[in-house]
């Protein structure tokens, strides 16, 4: 179906009633499985992906052997000095529109781990845990759009949750443009978090970056766009992460305020009493 | 034609966000969708003190990872915390409480796994046999290692180990066996090495295993004067022992008298050869006559009411984690009696009154937080 982007230059509107700078609705959830040592739920949109992290952890018997090689991860585990962060994804049969049966070895799929693991690898401190491999699962409950943005924010979230030390957030979001590459339209806007039909339909780019700061710790594009645009498409997409991330850190604040107030942890020292003995 | 454009409601929340204070919410809510919660660096600046804060609930308040915490070049950073390479300012790196020793500030975590410090009792599972140690799973991001010179060998005296220990290493422990240790050493690397060198460690057996979080953070298992305790179970169920692992796996097993008592209780006077022995010199016999069940993996015989106490101790430590209380011994006792009190009054059917999921374990938290 072909997406009606005249109407745009109507009103200003997408497709889905939002502005070229507006995010989708964002609902997240921490610690969402008991028994896990990190986890989480995220809704971008109509995007809705789970992840549960294990570790760090030293794996152990049989499945040491499968999980160094090249096997299930996307990175190769326990490497000597650091943790090496294993990603493995599973897409659910209903989650889109038409049912497709996607295989372990999905070219895809196998890119979309090891772009998380590298992403997540470098903000993560890694070193802190020789010969351990911290196993980040990922589960797609329904796709419209954003995928790799949605799945990126859900690991960084369960990874939290798991009390990995890290840099900072990995926040993701995409940024697109308003007219095809072949319209060529000089005067098109950035866009803001794609849906799954715009993502068809118009050239888009993934990014993400390491917490408040500018620095971009993903870009994957993989459209055609002129390179004039594309520059008002990262601004706008960086942009869209640091909001991102401030709701993810909300999310992360209120569990923690939660605890605290509930006695699970105890409280930490009020930073304006903390004078010097 | 003019279009009006209505604002998007925002996201309702899954769970209600404690609010205590709707004002202070309300206008952290304006800071953090700004800017990102970066505005907490004004707050916690503590080179010059800081005027009575506007936020009131100040106390709850939990740093999460980027941001700064402190930019004041006198503080030392502790665990939890990372100095960026450009500045001098102490970065958190996990989502938790501040915690401050002297000068040394340090975030305690939420959540994670157990790290294991020198003399920490911890309750492990043998998951690999090596030539000369065993490879022990105490909920660590390392496995754990128990070389084989760092357990009791049988054969009496504190021997050395020989070559033939090392061939039936496995009669000793093998793959999936649960034990009781002390942590010994750690390595650089935050390894740790164990050691059963005492009769109080050792393989454990007539119980129950139940992992809860550990001392990481969050909950569970904390640090406390006695771990291992004996108590004398209600409705018949004789003695359990209970050994609460800081790392968050526990052990609930019947009490079994060991074996030396016994003999001096069947044998208080018959002076037999000067080697069978009073107590003060008896630590070798005591060896010797230990070591034949020592590394027995066959339990004794329990009795149902045992089974059903034990059953009931590992309800209230389950309820105690699911509603977020600390598990130790004290917590652990009151939850026990609480729980055989209210058996009583459910217990006309007496057949489900062991259960404390759900409502009973809720009720049971309210009991004891209400203490």
């Amino acid at each position: 179906m072909p997406l009606d982007t005249s109407s745009y230059s109507l009103a200003l509107l997408r497709v889905d009633g939002r502005r070229w700078n507006e995010l989708r609705r964002i609902n997240a959830q921490i610690r969402t499985q008991a028994a896990a040592d990190g986890s989480s739920y995220l809704e971008m949109g109509h995007t809705k992906v789970m992840c549960v992290v294990t570790g760090p952890s030293e794996p152990f018997g049989p499945a040491r052997v499968g999980r160094t090689g090249a096997g299930a991860g996307a990175t190769a585990g326990a490497s000597g000095g650091e943790a090496g962060v294993v990603v493995s994804i599973v897409v659910a049969g209903f989650s889109s529109v038409d049912r497709k049966r996607r295989g372990r070895g999905d070219k895809r799929i196998q890119e979309l781990q090891s772009t998380i693991s590298s992403a997540l690898a470098a903000s993560l401190h890694t070193h802190l845990f020789p010969h351990s491999t911290i196993s980040i699962s990922l589960h797609v409950l329904s796709q419209d759009g954003s995928l790799l943005a949605a799945l990126i924010n859900a690991a960084t979230l369960a990874c939290v949750d798991a009390g990995i030390p890290m840099t900072d957030y990995v926040a993701a979001c995409t940024a697109g443009s308003t007219s095809t590459y072949a319209a060529n339209d000089e005067s098109a806007d950035p866009l803001l978090d794609l849906n799954h039909q715009e993502e068809q339909e118009l050239p888009g780019l993934t990014v993400a970056t390491l917490g408040d700061s500018d620095r971009v710790a993903v870009l994957v594009c993989e459209s055609r766009v002129q390179v004039s645009r594309l520059e008002g498409m990262l601004a706008v997409g960086v942009d869209g992460c640091k909001q991102v991330r401030a709701i993810l850190d909300r999310v992360v604040r209120d569990k923690g305020r939660k605890m605290v107030q509930e006695g699970t942890v105890q409280k930490g020292v009020g930073l304006e009493d903390m004078e010097v003995d | 034609m003019p279009i009006t454009i209505i604002a998007p409601k925002p996201a309702q929340q899954r769970y209600a966000a404690p609010q205590d204070s709707p004002d202070a919410s309300d206008s952290e809510e304006g800071d953090d969708l700004s800017e990102g919660g970066a505005d907490l660096e004004g707050d916690i600046s503590m080179g010059h003190r800081p005027a009575k804060k506007a936020r009131t609930d100040g106390k709850y308040e939990i740093v999460t990872p980027g941001e700064v915490i402190t930019d004041d070049p006198q503080w030392m950073r502790g665990h939890g915390t990372y100095v960026s390479p450009a500045a001098t300012s102490i970065i958190s790196s996990v989502a938790g409480t501040v915690t401050r020793t002297n000068k040394l500030l340090s975030v305690r975590p939420l959540r994670a796994r157990y790290t294991p410090e020198v003399g920490d009792l911890v309750v492990g599972r043998i998951v690999e046999v090596q030539a000369k140690r065993w490879r022990v799973d105490v909920g660590s991001t390392q496995l754990a290692s128990l070389p084989l010179s760092a357990i009791n060998l049988p054969g009496g005296i504190l021997r050395r180990r020989t070559d033939t220990d090392e061939l039936q290493i496995r009669t000793f422990f093998a793959e999936g066996d649960l034990l009781v240790a002390e942590v010994q050493q750690l390595y650089q690397d935050g390894g740790a090495v164990l050691h059963t060198r005492s009769l109080k460690y050792g393989k454990l057996r007539n119980g129950i295993f139940v992992a809860v979080s550990g001392m990481g953070g969050g909950g569970g298992v904390v640090r406390s004067r006695r771990q291992v305790w004996t108590l004398d179970a209600a409705n018949g169920g004789g003695q359990i022992d209970i050994v609460l692992g800081v790392n968050g796996y526990v052990w609930i097993s019947k009490h079994v008298e060991p074996v030396l008592a016994e003999d001096q209780k069947t044998t208080p006077t018959t002076a037999g050869p000067i080697t069978n022995a009073p107590t003060t010199t008896g630590i070798t016999n005591l060896e010797e006559s230990v070591s034949a069940t020592m590394y027995s993996s066959q339990n004794d015989r329990i009795e149902v009411e045992t089974m059903r106490e034990i059953a009931r101790l590992r309800g209230v430590i389950t309820a105690l984690v699911e509603n977020g209380l600390r598990v130790d011994e004290d917590m652990v006792m009151k939850g026990y009696h609480e729980a055989v009190e209210m058996a009583l009054t459910y217990g006309e059917g007496g057949q489900d009154d062991v259960y404390l999921g759900g409502e009973r374990g809720e009720q049971l938290a309210a009991v004891l937080r209400g203490r």
